[in-house]
């Protein structure tokens, strides 16, 4: 599903924010990632959505080489893609339906399926009854569950999830990562980039661990840590 | 079709939902385009104003009574063939003494001598009207040949001289000063519109790098703002326009009493709607698209 292959990216001279990286994701999987700051987790979310392009290397998402990927077609790439960020990044005004259905409009499909599928996500997610409130009058947790309906209404193969939490308080944490392991035992591939040591302990998947911008460990059932055990 | 549908509904609702910005927007299009009719109105009014003061110019060429009518018939139509002459009026003696009473009606000393007189004293007169003032010298020069020098008793042009040549450096001058006034407004107009725009962009420059997130393409960020340009452009100049005729009528009180055309302003208005509406919706929509467009050039590239 996802395969990067010996990939860089050099910001300057002396920062560097991948280096040589191998990493492979296969299908239906949840992988976080962790490691402390600066160590390349948002770098790696970055290239993924074709936000950076890689200095070196191959990135290859569902067969499609990203790499030298062409302005006019990150869109369609971003749209394959459900990406959940920390500051949840909504729409401040448009309403939380409005918000969800906007994920669907720049892919073009048709108003009438829109008017059906916006309402059953936000259900799924427990916003029904809020679908016409702004993002200002939500809380925190509701914000994000509201990020989660739009990464997650146009079905995706992938949902990557930069610090998805980082916000949140603890029921809210345990709540949001219910609905992601929930997307993923449908088959969806989930990237998570967190540094929240107990839920990554709780998941029990597998665990990728960066450092300096290199994988130092790589575990199929992994435990939070950030010292090299397995490559 | 979707798209271009939902285009439109985002840029009306972006519209409504930031209202304030929106309204702070079309305030200082509204401003500017006020600014335009203002130079329009005082273009107009000094170019009719130093139209009718050169109509008001004209050279005399008083012929000498004892000119026969054959000679005066030449004298005619050499004048009226010279190229720079655009209206040769001939008044016959009886003509010229008719305006002479008329002029001095009240002075009785002349009206007395006129009177002592049995024959009629003055010469018919050719009023001469040029293209430019500049070609009475012209004209002057061409009838200073000695065949028409015993014909042609005087001129009044050196009466006129000084003022003509005033007229003309003042005409050029207010020319030269509204053509830079133009150029100034045109620059300030551009800045402050640039600068709105960019302001307007600025405050909604997360939500364009969000729209792209989500997998927008640039056209479907651009699509709103494009929208919102048309809006803004007809919704300022029917302001400005509305604001702009109803200061003609005011304006017209005052200028009328100069210009001689109590409705001038109003008059130029009304028969230039549709262009004065076109011109200036087309200056303010190339504008702020053009400054939208710059201005949101930076966020989208993420």
């Amino acid at each position: 599903m996802i395969h990067l292959t010996s990939v860089s990216k050099q910001y300057t001279a002396d920062s560097v924010g991948l280096a040589d990286v191998d990493l492979s994701i296969e299908a239906g999987e949840f992988v976080s990632i962790v490691g402390q700051s600066g160590t390349g987790k948002t770098t790696l979310i970055k290239l993924l959505i074709a936000e950076e392009k890689p200095t070196s290397g191959q990135i290859e998402i569902g067969g499609w080489d990203i790499s030298r990927i062409r302005q006019s077609d990150v869109p369609l790439l971003r749209r394959q893609i459900g990406v959940i960020f920390q500051d949840f990044k909504l729409l401040p005004k448009k309403t939380v339906r409005e918000n969800v259905a906007f994920a669907l409009q720049v892919a073009g499909e048709p108003h009438k399926r829109i008017k059906d599928i916006v309402p059953r996500v936000l259900e799924i997610v427990g916003l029904g009854p809020k679908m016409e409130r702004y993002p200002h009058q939500l809380s925190g947790g509701e914000q994000q569950r509201v990020v989660i309906a739009r990464s997650l209404v146009h079905r995706p193969k992938i949902i990557v999830a930069d610090e998805p939490t980082g916000n949140l308080d603890s029921i809210n944490t345990q709540e949001i990562m219910e609905i992601l392991k929930k997307i993923n035992e449908f088959g969806t591939t989930i990237v998570l980039v967190t540094h929240n040591r107990d839920i990554v302990n709780q998941l029990r998947k597998r665990v990728v661990v960066l450092q300096d911008g290199k994988i130092i460990s790589d575990e199929q059932h992994g435990k939070y840590h950030l010292s090299a055990t397995a490559v | 079709m979707y798209s271009f549908l939902r285009i439109i509904r985002f840029a009306l609702q972006d519209i409504v939902r930031n209202i304030g910005l929106s309204f702070m927007t079309i305030f200082v299009l509204v401003l500017m385009l006020l600014s335009i009719n203002t130079l329009l109105f005082l273009r107009l009014v000094t170019n009719e104003a130093t139209t009718s003061i050169r109509d008001q110019i004209d050279v005399s060429f008083y012929l000498s009574p004892e000119a026969t009518a054959s000679e005066i018939d030449e004298v005619y139509t050499y004048i009226a063939s010279l190229p720079e002459v655009t209206q040769a009026t001939f008044l016959s003696q009886e003509e010229v003494l008719a305006n002479f009473r008329i002029l001095y009606h009240d002075n009785e000393n002349i009206l007395a001598s006129l009177e002592e007189l049995t024959e009629n004293p003055l010469g018919a007169t050719i009023v001469v009207k040029t293209k430019d003032p500049a070609d009475y010298v012209t004209v002057i020069n061409d009838l200073n040949v000695p065949e028409y020098e015993t014909i042609v008793e005087s001129k009044t042009f050196t009466d006129t001289q000084g003022a003509i040549q005033k007229i003309d450096i003042i005409t050029t001058n207010v020319e030269h000063f509204s053509f830079a006034l133009t150029v100034f407004f045109a620059i300030i107009s551009f800045l402050i519109i640039f600068n709105t725009i960019r302001v307007a962009i600025y405050t909604q420059r997360i939500e364009i790098s969000i729209k792209k997130l989500v997998g927008a393409t640039n056209w479907f960020v651009r699509g709103p703002y494009v929208v919102e340009s048309v809006v803004f452009s007809v919704i300022s100049v029917g302001i400005a326009m509305s604001l702009a005729y109803t200061s003609t009528g005011f304006l017209d009180q005052y200028l009328g009493v100069v210009l001689g055309d109590p409705q001038f302003l109003t008059n130029y208005y009304v028969s230039h709607i549709l262009s004065l509406a076109g011109i200036q919706f087309g200056i303010v929509f190339f504008l702020t698209l053009i400054s939208s467009m710059l201005a949101m050039r930076r966020y989208l590239r993420t």
